[in-house]
């Protein structure tokens, strides 16, 4: 507890929650016009499954890179002060140092996630829907927004931290967001191999094309248990493998 | 005293590996484009235009300028580690060739993006099997694209200089394409780097630019450029670094 506290201590000053909270805000902005457009063209679009799929949709290009963003910038600290040696010479077992980062970084992702459900909200409000706030909706997208950001927390950690030179671990990040922007193009046998995928696959609500014209389905939640339990078992195996790896690496 | 500058430039990367960075983009985008084209060949009956389209889609929209973000981001990291600005300030060199390098240097290592690029989707498309002739149209998306992407490398130095954190310019780098895919779909891509991107590479419409548009296109492309670089200069001399 006292080395997550300290994380937040030493990135105060580095507003990471205003930076990562204002390049969320264009991807909302681009959220709510698409759905304004949508709900303008044809009114029976003022759905809360809109909402959802299309930030579902731009999670899968715009959360790696953020996800990339946010933990490059806890790791950095430490690369950029040189600070290692120095943190490991104070009886902090790096493994300890590791879970800190993690979690910190967790948390902020998790205030990404937060803000999204409630960006979802306000564009329903705001486009007069007729339906009651789906809670339900909302909360299996949080956790499976989450849970796949929990995966991709792991792997850029692990990257970040073995590596000084951050351009990889962005790198890994933009390839992330390609290949969550373009799962859903490939098989879906191939498609589920990449953890990237996941923000689409575990959204709650599907959808199609029938005669040039969207159609939307709830997905039932205990379809998607298989995936997530695969996803708790990816978070559990990535974070020991980077936590040894890096605590075993010369600082 | 420029040619000197830019080899020193080179030097700098010559062990960083960068090249890995910069044929990953290429070889994902042709690949997922080409397995993407193999699959609904049905749909997309218009061989090297529709491969095109596959392929360049989310390359020019919203992935080479992220990579460009990367790629200033860390040639601008390396002075501000180890006090390295204050030995850049110190040494006998106009603050216009320190900048103009750097531009040229990602100018450089652009033309190997492209080029890759071209040269995949050439491969691609032939393992295909696709018999008609390339597009008369690919040089100049290759060409309109490259300059598009200079553009957008003068913005990311400016910023990559500015602001010491290097994760936080490519965010700007992601935002930025946003931006841009929304000025393009406001009819207005060609008057922000991004969107003169889109249109200059042909991404999402493969119909060829109108004299009148390659004109503005250009025209709009120096102005940006020619202003980005003066204000990052004037920057560099009337401000004080911080080491």
């Amino acid at each position: 507890m006292k080395a997550l506290s300290l994380e937040f201590y030493k990135f105060r000053r580095r507003r990471i929650f205003l930076i990562i909270t204002i390049f969320l805000l264009i991807e909302i902005l681009w959220m709510g016009i698409v759905t304004g457009k949508s709900v303008s063209r044809n009114p029976d679009y003022a759905i809360w499954e809109l909402p959802i799929i299309t930030l579902c949709s731009m999670n899968g290009l715009f959360l790696p890179i953020l996800t990339a963003i946010c933990v490059s910038r806890i790791a950095d600290m430490e690369h950029k002060g040189n600070t290692w040696k120095m943190l490991l010479s104070l009886s902090v077992k790096p493994a300890e140092l590791y879970r800190a980062k993690y979690i910190s970084a967790s948390i902020i992702m998790l205030w990404v996630c937060v803000l999204q459900m409630l960006s979802i909200i306000i564009v329903g409000i705001l486009n007069d829907f007729k339906q009651p706030i789906p809670l339900h909706l909302l909360s299996q997208f949080l956790i499976g927004t989450a849970l796949t950001n929990m995966v991709i927390i792991g792997l850029q950690q692990w990257i970040s931290m073995a590596i000084k030179n951050q351009a990889f671990a962005l790198t890994l990040g933009m390839i992330g967001g390609f290949i969550g922007m373009t799962a859903d193009l490939l098989p879906q046998q191939v498609g589920r191999l990449f953890v990237w995928s996941y923000y689409a696959k575990l959204s709650p609500i599907a959808q199609s094309f029938t005669n040039e014209r969207m159609n939307f389905m709830v997905r039932d939640i205990n379809s998607l248990l298989p995936m997530m339990g695969v996803l708790i078992v990816l978070v559990v195996g990535i974070y020991l493998a980077g936590s040894i790896h890096v605590s075993r690496q010369e600082v | 005293m420029l040619t000197r500058c830019i080899s020193v430039e080179l030097m700098k990367l010559r062990r960083s590996r960068i090249w890995l960075i910069l044929m990953i983009l290429p070889i994902i985008s042709v690949l997922i484009g080409s397995v993407n084209f193999y699959l609904n060949q049905g749909v997309l009956k218009y061989e090297w235009y529709s491969l095109w389209s596959q392929v360049s889609l989310f390359y020019g929209e919203f992935f080479l300028p992220i990579l460009i973000a990367i790629c200033c981001g860390y040639m601008w990291r390396l002075e501000h580690f180890n006090k390295n600005w204050n030995m850049i300030m110190a040494a006998p060199i106009s603050a216009v060739w320190i900048f103009l390098s750097k531009l040229m240097v990602a100018g450089l290592l652009l033309i190997f993006v492209q080029g890759l690029l071209f040269l995949l989707y050439f491969l691609g498309g032939t393992l295909m099997g696709l018999s008609s002739k390339l597009p008369r149209e690919l040089p100049g998306w290759l060409l309109r694209g490259w300059i598009a992407a200079i553009t957008i490398s003068a913005l990311q130095l400016a910023l990559s200089m500015r602001i010491r954190s290097y994760a936080t310019t490519v965010g700007i780098g992601l935002c930025a394409s946003f931006i841009g895919l929304g000025m393009y779909i406001a009819n207005l891509g060609l008057f922000f780097p991004h969107s003169m991107m889109v249109v200059g590479m042909g991404v999402i419409s493969q119909k060829s630019i109108s004299p009148g548009d390659m004109i503005i296109f250009f025209i709009m492309n120096i102005i940006y450029i020619v202003a980005i670089s003066t204000f990052a200069i004037r920057w560099i001399k009337k401000s004080d670094v911080i080491a």
